[in-house]
């Protein structure tokens, strides 16, 4: 049972990372944050060492080398912006920059940032093109595909039940359900679910916003770019992490688009919870 | 589509205030065996002085919360630091590895206690899943172990680790 399973927590990926196998197979423990570290590594937008720092100090239209987990990750991103009708853009890093939610890389003064996903080509396994200047983020994605590349060294380790969870991106590998409970937007625990051989995501605008100077941020923006408030949180289930990721934030904007995405992509919304209104 | 396998547990009727969360993953001990496997570690427990704190907080921007630096040393050289941060709502203990050169090798949280200082309630948002089915009761005060929803940054530990490194360059380089 869950309770038997050794967990090992590190901060990575802003936040912690938990990776819970059962005993036996600690050593493949080092495996699945090695995977998580790699990920951060090569996606972390504060880096300068990353591949989205490369992108952005590479002048627009020339092909960047990158890490094929980029590369993976990038397609995703594509793949998710034309299903969704542009909706979900990972190439925000400028709006979140100016709000104040991400900091300025050295270059930010070098660019006028105006390249959206659609502007991302894929040249092959290993090369990138932006054909628009952009400042690519990928924090409403890499995350849940971090989990995602843990659960396949753990696999690959042979260990027959696991559970990885950064900070609320969680998926269980094996057969044996694990108890998650879900947070409202504000923070209290409403609900519980049993989930095996999958992955959840949970999102909300309350729990992600920052109070910067006078003003809130929201890292969550909707067709027009401009910051969206649901007052809601999201939790959606998925095969796959990455999907469970991305998809709470085009959820947050937009439910029944989401909803129509998950029919074809292995995954549905599980929870959207309602607030209790004074009465 | 493929349907993922979950299915909801219902909270029971009452609302009851939820324990605060804490998580143990190692010992101090644990940690130990496995940053610096088959060495011998030498405690090597400092009282940092005023002027000690003063140039961490100058190099670093961090006031160390403790006086007392926690600090074993490796055969090989290395070093071996038990810290604890104070975020908003927890707090926080962590094992830090650094190498013969002062280079951070590991880091592994120890512990963590978080407060909630929510409550559970079982609302009518449960009507909202899709293909929803009875299970069984959850059992209120069991160890909460996967709580969905990202609320914990991981900034106060970063933070502490910068710290650790500028305690070592003022307080263990030099032996």
């Amino acid at each position: 049972m869950a309770d038997t399973l050794i967990r090992r927590c590190r901060p990575l990926l802003g936040t912690f990372v938990e990776i819970a196998v059962p005993a036996g197979f600690e050593s493949a423990i080092d495996d699945g944050f090695a995977a998580v570290a790699h990920v951060h590594a090569r996606m972390s937008f504060h880096e300068e060492a990353s591949d989205l720092a490369a992108l952005r100090r590479a002048p627009a239209g020339t092909a960047v080398a990158v890490d094929p987990h980029s590369i993976t990750v990038l397609r995703i991103a594509c793949d998710l912006h034309a299903r969704s009708g542009g909706l979900f853009d990972v190439a925000v890093g400028a709006e979140l920059v100016a709000s104040g939610l991400l900091p300025q890389p050295p270059c930010h003064a070098d660019g006028n940032w105006i390249g959206t996903t659609g502007d991302i080509v894929i040249v092959d396994d290993m090369h990138a093109v932006c054909a628009r200047p952009m400042l690519i983020d990928l924090g409403g994605i890499a995350k849940g595909y971090a989990v995602d590349c843990a659960v396949e060294a753990l696999a690959v380790a042979a260990v027959p039940q696991a559970v990885v969870n950064a900070g609320g991106d969680l998926r269980v590998l094996g057969d044996t359900p694990e108890t998650v409970h879900l947070r409202e937007a504000d923070g209290s625990v409403i609900g519980a679910i049993e989930l095996a051989n999958g992955a959840i995501a949970s999102s909300s605008s309350e729990y992600a916003q920052r109070r910067i100077g006078q003003s809130v941020a929201s890292p969550h923006l909707g067709r027009n770019r401009q910051p969206i408030w649901a007052d809601r949180a999201v939790t959606i289930c998925a095969d796959r992490c990455v999907i469970a990721d991305a998809m709470t934030k085009i959820a947050l904007a937009d439910p029944a688009l989401a909803e129509s995405m998950l029919e074809t992509l292995g995954g549905e919304i599980v929870a959207r919870p309602v607030r209790e209104r004074a009465l | 589509m493929t349907r993922i396998p979950y299915r909801i547990l219902p909270l029971a009727a009452l609302a009851l205030p939820f324990p605060a969360h804490a998580t143990v993953y190692m010992t101090v001990e644990q940690a130990q065996a496995q940053m610096f496997p088959h060495q011998a570690l030498t405690q090597s427990f400092r009282d940092l002085t005023p002027d000690q704190v003063s140039a961490i907080r100058k190099a670093s921007g961090e006031s160390p919360l403790s006086k007392k630096l926690k600090a074993w040393r490796a055969a090989d050289g290395g070093w071996f630091i038990v810290d604890e941060v104070v975020g908003k709502h927890e707090f926080i203990t962590y094992a830090v590895s650094l190498d013969a050169a002062g280079v951070v090798r590991d880091v592994e949280i120890l512990d963590y206690r978080e407060a909630y200082g929510g409550e559970v309630r079982d609302p009518r948002w449960r009507r909202q899943f899709i293909g929803k089915r009875p299970g069984q009761s959850l059992k209120l005060g069991a160890d909460i172990k996967n709580i969905s929803g990202a609320t914990l940054s991981s900034k106060h530990v970063t933070d502490g680790v910068r710290r650790l490194l500028a305690t070592y360059a003022t307080v263990l380089a030099h032996g």
